[in-house]
């Protein structure tokens, strides 16, 4: 237990630095804010957007499959410690197991929930958008509009 | 500690030396971030041609430590829409697992010919490493997963579009390939046959062909450097600060000295995931071969420091040799990368790894010999592996065919809409 | 002091154990209050990081460090990155938010009393008061994998079948048809 003990003093140590690294930075930087230099960052012109309210729920999919992940791995770290005690019996036990989950992660991936961005989405829509015979100047002007098209006449 | 009472038998000599550990792994760490900024900056400049810093200090060394210092005299803002709290909050949740994470490195120690890597100091044994829990490498993965909450919130708690986005991605990036990590860690485990870092170097103190990097067979090293890299957010992975197009990620409303923070975790990140490479797949300080018909006057422990600096400097400057050669990936290429490729070859490779050493103990019975065990084992192993991506591949297609068969966006997975 | 006067009296050797778990007993029901009353959703999700750590702590003060780093692993590094996924994606808003609480909170109460009850009950029933032994002897990582492939194989084969169902979960919540 008092292993630890050099773990917890650098935790300390670590804030402590941090704590007094503001406190210097108080002591000896300028304050004068105004209200742009508070304002969110827009590379200097005023925001015109506002930051979009909900992100693609692939991102928290992702998180979701790692939940899964992460419990398999957790078994797999005590099976591997004691491997060759178990023999054939525990190989066929962790054989199971794994291809279990990976059936239902193919099952996922053939589903699409693992196909990310524009050329996912725009392959829905129309397969020639993502076509190789596509170059930079029949794409140029049509940036920001395509893909998006459909969905306002669904919407209208 | 094992097989004795479990109790919190804590004099003052045990507080006084917890300190003093303390104390010099925290100058070391500092030390040596402050030289990794420096040697990143100046091999980068030398692949691009120039010359790099040079004026402050011999060869510009001290560039990292006036950078530092000017950072101290900036006017540190908060962004009006920020949420204060979590906003102050986050440097510490970036800074304090970096520091923690190092802690289980056995960073010197001399591990040839059977030793264990210990010293005796007044009668008492120590080991060059901060803390050895019998669960080493798993507080490591613990630390890696708090560091996500430092991103994450920086990015909520500015209130800022381009903060937010960074910091969503970095999550996302972070967690899909701390799964690969994970993977491949366990087939390293599986040679080694133990979870403290201690333990896995002694594992592979008997020269480089027991390294991990051999006896796991190559696959699963190149899995976690890959893994590795992306984990630090690192080019090519660096998707997460892609200038071009989201300013600087999830710290672009950090300024002062709450950004140089986050600078001192990312690049003490660096440093600890090499240190990590060498100690899981290098052997750490163990040396790679004897020199019988050498007999240097250095102490062992030295010559283990030696090593382990040495096998560190390969690994640094892969991390600068990475940033200057490669273009970034496109996030859905990041992800593709690592669930469809890494995660599942990894998991693969594991299994086949352990049917090959359970059949090479000849308890299986398949055969009569154990070679004719890991024969059998073998083919069945490959067999598997190979209708594994069999089937992943048919899923991929699937997954296209079935895309592009649908007329509209409205079914299917949710899309790429605001 | 009193109190640890009577601790240190019972068993002295415990003292520095009572002491931190006090310590970390009281981090944790202070932040699991401030969870459910503080009205932001992102504080309320760190405070519950905070209490999910401090369980992960008791558990090393048990001797039980591969349950601890899994629940570290596990909780914080992959559940409450959902969770805090979920409110960043969606609408976690910056500052306090008025329309938190609402008419169902005292059935919430009335669920949590009765939670409260029923574990208390099962607890003073099953343990009683024992106490622990005097000499607690570390569990190593292998001594739970051997009990995971022998005694409790069938739950561990189990556990792949509720990964599949989670996995088959999350593909219906995000589709929409």
């Amino acid at each position: 237990m008092s292993q630890y003990l050099p773990a917890l003093a650098l935790l300390i140590l670590a804030a402590l630095f941090a704590a007094l690294s503001f406190v210097g930075s108080r002591l000896l930087a300028p304050r004068n804010p105004t209200v742009p230099k508070e304002a969110p960052y827009e590379c200097g012109i005023i925001p015109g957007r506002e930051p979009p309210q909900r992100f693609p729920v692939r991102f928290y999919l992702v998180a979701m499959i790692f939940i899964v992940f992460d419990i398999e791995i957790i078994f797999l770290y005590p099976y591997v410690l004691v491997y060759r005690e178990l023999a054939l019996a525990g190989l066929v036990a962790i054989a199971i197991f794994a291809a279990l989950v990976f059936e239902s992660f193919v099952y996922l991936i053939s589903k699409g929930a693992l196909d990310w961005g524009p050329p996912s989405t725009a392959r829905q829509i129309d397969p020639s958008l993502v076509s190789a015979e596509r170059t930079a100047s029949t794409t140029i002007r049509k940036v920001g509009l395509e893909g998006r098209l459909p969905h306002n006449e669904v919407a209208a | 500690m094992i097989g004795q009472p479990y109790l919190i038998d804590v004099d003052w000599g045990d507080l006084v030396q917890a300190v003093i550990t303390a104390v010099i792994s925290f100058a070391v760490l500092l030390v040596s971030v402050m030289l990794m900024v420096w040697f990143e900056r100046k091999v980068v400049s030398r692949l691009q041609n120039r010359i790099g810093p040079n004026q402050a200090g011999p060869f510009g060394l001290l560039q990292t430590l006036f950078d530092g210092t000017k950072l101290f005299f900036k006017e540190d803002l908060i962004p009006a829409e920020a949420d204060r709290f979590v906003f102050k909050l986050a440097p510490y949740l970036a800074l304090v697992p970096a520091f923690l994470m190092f802690t289980i490195i056995p960073v010197a120690g001399d591990f040839s010919n059977g030793h264990d890597g210990s010293v005796m100091v007044g009668g008492e044994k120590m080991f060059f490493q901060v803390i050895d829990p019998p669960v080493g490498i798993l507080f490591f993965l613990a630390m890696s997963a708090l560091g996500v909450y430092g991103i994450m919130l920086a990015g909520w708690s500015s209130g800022s579009k381009y903060p937010l986005i960074g910091s969503v991605r970095a999550s996302a990036q972070v967690i899909s390939y701390e799964a690969a990590l994970g993977l491949a860690l366990a087939s390293v485990l599986l040679v080694t046959g133990t979870l403290s870092t201690n333990g896995i170097v002694q594992a592979q103190s008997g020269g480089f062909t027991s390294w991990a990097l051999v006896t796991t067979g190559f696959v699963p090293f190149v899995i976690f450097v890959i893994a590795g890299t992306a984990e630090l957010n690192r080019p090519p992975f660096d998707l997460v600060e892609a200038e071009q197009e989201i300013v600087g990620g999830f710290h672009t409303e950090y300024s002062s000295i709450r950004f140089a923070l986050f600078f001192l975790a990312e690049f003490m990140n660096v440093v600890t995931m090499s240190a990590i490479f060498v100690t899981l797949f290098l052997g750490g300080p163990a040396p790679a071969w004897d020199f019988p018909w050498i007999d240097l006057p250095l102490p062992g422990a030295l010559m283990g420091f030696i090593w382990f600096f040495g096998k560190l400097l390969i690994f640094l400057f892969m991390f600068v040799w990475f940033r200057a050669t490669l273009p970034r990936l496109r996030y859905d290429q990041l992800m593709d990368l690592g669930w469809k490729v890494l995660i599942p070859l990894a998991l693969g490779w594991l299994l086949v790894l352990a049917g090959i050493r359970v059949a090479q103990d000849n308890n299986i019975g398949l055969a009569d010999t154990a070679f004719g065990d890991t024969l059998i084992i073998l083919v069945i192993g490959l067999a598997g592996l190979a209708a594994g991506a069999g089937l992943l591949a048919a899923a991929i297609k699937n997954a296209r065919n079935e895309a592009s068969a649908v007329a509209l966006p409205t079914s299917g997975i949710v899309g790429m809409e605001d | 002091m009193s109190l640890f006067a009577l601790i240190a009296q019972e068993t002295p050797q415990f003292l520095p154990q009572n002491i931190a778990f006090g310590v970390i007993a009281v981090i944790s029901v202070v932040a699991a209050l401030k969870m459910v009353t503080t009205s932001n959703v992102v504080h309320a999700a760190l405070y519950l990081v905070l209490v999910l750590a401090s369980v992960a702590a008791t558990y090393i003060l048990l001797a039980a460090e591969f349950v601890a780093a899994t629940q570290i692993l596990v909780y914080i590094g992959a559940v409450m990155v959902l969770m805090l996924f979920g409110v960043m994606l969606t609408r976690a808003q910056i500052g306090a938010e008025d329309d938190l609480n609402h008419d169902q909170r005292w059935i919430g109460g009335l669920v949590a009393a009765l939670l409260l009850a029923v574990m208390s009950y099962a607890l003073i029933d099953h343990y009683g008061d024992d106490r622990l032994p005097e000499t607690i002897v570390p569990q190593t990582t292998a001594e739970v994998s051997d009990e995971i492939f022998s005694t409790y194989i069938v739950p561990f084969e189990a556990i792949s079948v509720l990964l599949l169902a989670a996995l088959i979960g999350a593909i219906v919540v995000a589709r929409r048809d």
